[in-house]
């Protein structure tokens, strides 16, 4: 009798792994902005609908083209093309002409992502590059708002008008519209996927149940941006509260908070530096919207906090198991005494 | 209530706990490797073509950190020679044929009542017995135990399971709930301890029940119910759980006061000390998409894998992977014609079914390995310095620290071989060490040279 070989594979340890890949989490991040895509297009109906496909099909084209011409595997089947597409759209103003966001998808995809070395490599969020590429470029463009279905036939009738911001900005009063139902809702004027909280903030909850990602960036970055224009207002001409809800509810500051900042190669990975990281955001979200020269300063600041996201990785290393705060505190006191003593022996 | 643990996974259990234990009949051919433990291998004391009975030792080493082997069946040992090795390559084994009578060795008797309550006796016994880590380290138990005396104030037996699959624990304690009860409190009497707690997780409530039914408390012994999470029944995690005690970095269990036991070693102490029958048998998991549906066999050590195989009714389909152990942490064999040993928990037979790798692993930075990892180590940062080889960074992020229970592999959704990573760049980190003292010894013995031969030209 002969008895039947096998051949075995050698297989890393562990040998099963959870169902849920890259390509599931850029699925879900893809859902929760369904419902601001629903927003976008009721209020601006189904023209809007045009930059957000050529911004999609833009960015997948320059991943795939870059990889093929560079002869590196294909990696569009993971939807990050797809998920930075949709988010460059949501962050222009639903009247764009259909090219803007395939030159901003061109910055997006081939400078600021596969340049680095592609998905996971990258130090700046592609898509809130891209737009700042667009804004830099094409500021007309970028800052002309279309009145939304909701508001069409008030007293505000016209094709572009000013968002709180932009009316914060200037100095003069804050529109009609400027109400807490009309905001969350959407009905206001601004970029095709960030008008309504309401819509971005479900798709955070769903982001947060279903473990994509962490209440620490978010919560971190809206609350300082609430508590921080509560406090110092925004000048005379407006009350308190009015100014923090202009701030909270108004601008990129959801679509910023919940689905920018939370990006995962250009934020932190430990719980205390996300929480720094959105506390930094947060300020400087209030800071730009107060004094700089822009009206809306939440993608320049998680521009520039995404150039800090390794380093406080770096600052904010954990205590590992079984390394109590005593132990950190010993060993920080042993490696004062070491120098001291070093410096002595050296004088 | 058990006390927490930072991160953990939930893998997919698909265990069998209703499958019935299936008695093995021993194969015609055992054969028993001379390794079956952590520490010095056993040397054989009987030769080809003696008679052997079941029980009887037939390997030893006086080393401290062994344990003897026991044969398993009665018949003829009809060879010493390497053979395969489940854990690797082929090393010393005798192989024994079987007649098939199972004539048992009398060399261990049951211990009187009085030495039933002395720990010297009890340590003798459990060292005498062979037995090791029934868990799957096979650490010799004895020397565990001893190692432990004086440090030691809490006794901790492991009846979590948590790996995937696995049903033998669970298993022992709905066939043997008393007899288990009385091994637990001979480890106890053992440690000089006057109570051992017992950490089950939840999802063994029926076991849970049914050893409270024979009040623990009369054997000194408290179960605690814990959470379901991988990997509640890692050591460290088990301390934790249970005492609220970290072990420190680099630290052994009983540098916290505490010593940890599995539970088909507690129920191999009751079988030693009160049946006088030492270690050579137990219950195991075999299981795996190859196979179909798991089934919980109690087998003789040394039986092969493919009579195994052959006895359930062999493959249903063509298996590409063996897993000894559970699928998180255990360990590949490549050899079916490899055996059973004391800390075999679980033979899996995997295909492409259960395999998730992808060609190209990406890291995308999500942090999610350090939300599972229970170490609390940055396993992301670990991965990035290996694959600079920065020796320096590694070590400032603790990767020596990690003990792979693999976790963070399991649940990245980038697919990086995380805990292989971690696996190799351990062993570099001893190859350095080695290699630098080597090195050291060299300089040493150079320095050592030069000093002789000055001294020889000053005379």
């Amino acid at each position: 009798m002969t008895k039947k070989e096998y051949t075995f594979d050698a297989g890393y340890q562990p040998q099963v792994r959870a169902k849920r890949g890259t390509t599931q989490i850029m699925l879900d991040v893809i859902i929760a902005l369904i419902p601001a895509l629903c927003v976008g297009v009721w209020q601006f109906g189904f023209a809007a609908l045009l930059p957000v496909a050529t911004s999609i099909a833009a960015c997948v084209f320059f991943e795939w083209a870059y990889r093929k011409l560079l002869h590196k595997p294909s990696t569009i089947g993971d939807l990050s093309a797809v998920l930075t597409g949709l988010l460059l759209s949501f962050t222009l103003p639903a009247n764009a002409p259909w090219w803007l966001p395939v030159i901003g998808g061109f910055f997006a995809i081939v400078i600021v992502k596969q340049l680095y070395g592609g998905i996971g490599k990258n130090f700046l969020n592609p898509a809130l590059a891209g737009r700042a590429f667009l804004f830099a470029s094409y500021a007309m463009l970028m800052t002309q708002w279309v009145t939304p279905n909701g508001l069409k036939g008030t007293a505000v009738d016209a094709i572009t008008m000013a968002t709180p911001l932009s009316s914060m900005k200037a100095g003069v009063a804050l529109p009609e519209y400027f109400t807490v139902a009309n905001m969350f809702l959407g009905k206001m004027p601004g970029c095709f996927g960030e008008i309504s909280a309401a819509a971005l903030i479900l798709g955070g909850l769903y982001l947060i149940c279903r473990k994509v990602i962490t209440w620490h960036i978010p919560v971190c970055f809206i609350g300082t941006v609430a508590l921080v224009s509560l406090i110092f207002g925004g000048g005379p001409e407006y009350s308190n509260v009015d100014w923090m809800l202009a701030n909270l509810l108004s601008g990129g500051l959801m679509l910023g908070a919940i689905f920018m900042a939370t990006d995962y190669s250009t934020s932190p990975v430990t719980f205390k530096g996300r929480c720094i990281y959105g506390i930094g955001c947060g300020l400087l979200t209030v800071i730009i919207r107060r004094f700089g020269g822009y009206p809306e300063g939440v993608s320049f600041a998680i521009l520039i906090m995404n150039c800090c996201a390794w380093f406080l990785d770096q600052l904010t290393k954990r205590r590992q198991f079984g390394v109590s705060k005593e132990d950190v505190k010993a060993m920080k006191a042993a490696k004062k005494a070491a120098k001291k003593e070093a410096k002595e022996a050296g004088a | 209530m058990p006390f927490k643990f930072h991160g953990g996974v939930h893998p997919n259990y698909m265990k069998a706990p209703d499958t019935p234990v299936t008695v093995i009949t021993p194969p015609p051919q055992v054969v028993v490797p001379m390794a079956q433990h952590i520490g010095a291998p056993c040397k054989p004391l009987v030769a080809v073509g003696d008679t052997v009975t079941m029980g009887q030792k037939i390997g030893e080493n006086p080393a401290p950190v062994s344990a003897p082997i026991h044969s398993p069946v009665s018949g003829k040992v009809i060879a010493i020679e390497p053979r395969p090795h489940p854990l690797g390559d082929n090393i010393p084994a005798i192989v024994i044929e079987n007649d098939g009578l199972d004539t048992p060795c009398t060399d261990l008797a049951p211990l009187t009542e009085a030495e039933l309550q002395d720990q010297e006796a009890i340590l003798t016994r459990i060292r005498e017995a062979g037995i090791v880590g029934m868990g799957g380290a096979m650490f010799p138990t004895a020397f565990k135990i001893r190692g432990g005396l004086g440090k030691v104030d809490t006794l901790i037996i492991n009846g979590a399971e948590c790996e995937p699959y696995l049903n033998g624990d669970h298993w022992t304690m709905k066939l043997h709930p008393e007899e288990l009860l009385k091994g637990i409190q001979l480890a106890r009497i053992a440690s000089g301890l006057d109570k051992a707690y017992y950490g089950i997780e939840k999802n063994k409530q029926d076991a849970i029940d049914l050893l409270n039914s024979y009040n623990p408390a009369q054997y000194g012994v408290e179960i605690v119910p814990e959470n379901v999470k991988y990997p509640q029944g890692a050591e460290k995690m088990q301390i934790k759980a249970i005492t609220n005690r970290e072990v420190k970095p680099g630290g052994l269990p009983a540098g916290v006061g505490a010593n940890v036991i599995s539970t088909q070693t507690a129920y191999a102490i009751y079988r030693a000390c009160y049946e006088g029958v030492p270690c050579y048998q137990r219950i195991l998991t075999v299981a795996g998409s190859a196979i179909g549906e798991s089934h919980n066999l109690q087998c003789r050590v040394g039986t092969p894998f493919r009579y195994i195989v052959e006895q359930i009714g062999g493959f249903k389909k063509e298996p590409k992977k063996i897993v000894l152990g559970g699928p998180m942490m255990g360990l590949i064999a490549s050899n079916i014609d490899a055996v059973n040993i004391k800390g075999t928990a679980g033979i899996l037979f995997f295909t492409e079914e259960e395999d998730r790798t992808v060609e190209n692993p990406t890291c995308i930075h999500c942090g999610q390995c350090l939300q599972v990892c229970p170490m609390k180590l940055e396993p992301v940062y670990m991965y990035k310095y290996f694959q600079k080889r920065d020796f320096e960074k590694m070590q400032e992020y603790h990767i020596l620290d990690c003990f792979e229970c693999g976790s963070c592999s399991f649940n990245c959704p980038g697919r990086l071989p995380l805990t292989h990573t971690f696996k190799t760049a351990k062993l570099l980190f001893a190859a350095r060490a080695a290699e630098e003292k080597a090195r050291a010894e060299a300089a040493a013995k150079e320095a050592e040279a030069k000093k002789a031969e000055k001294e020889a030209e000053t005379k």
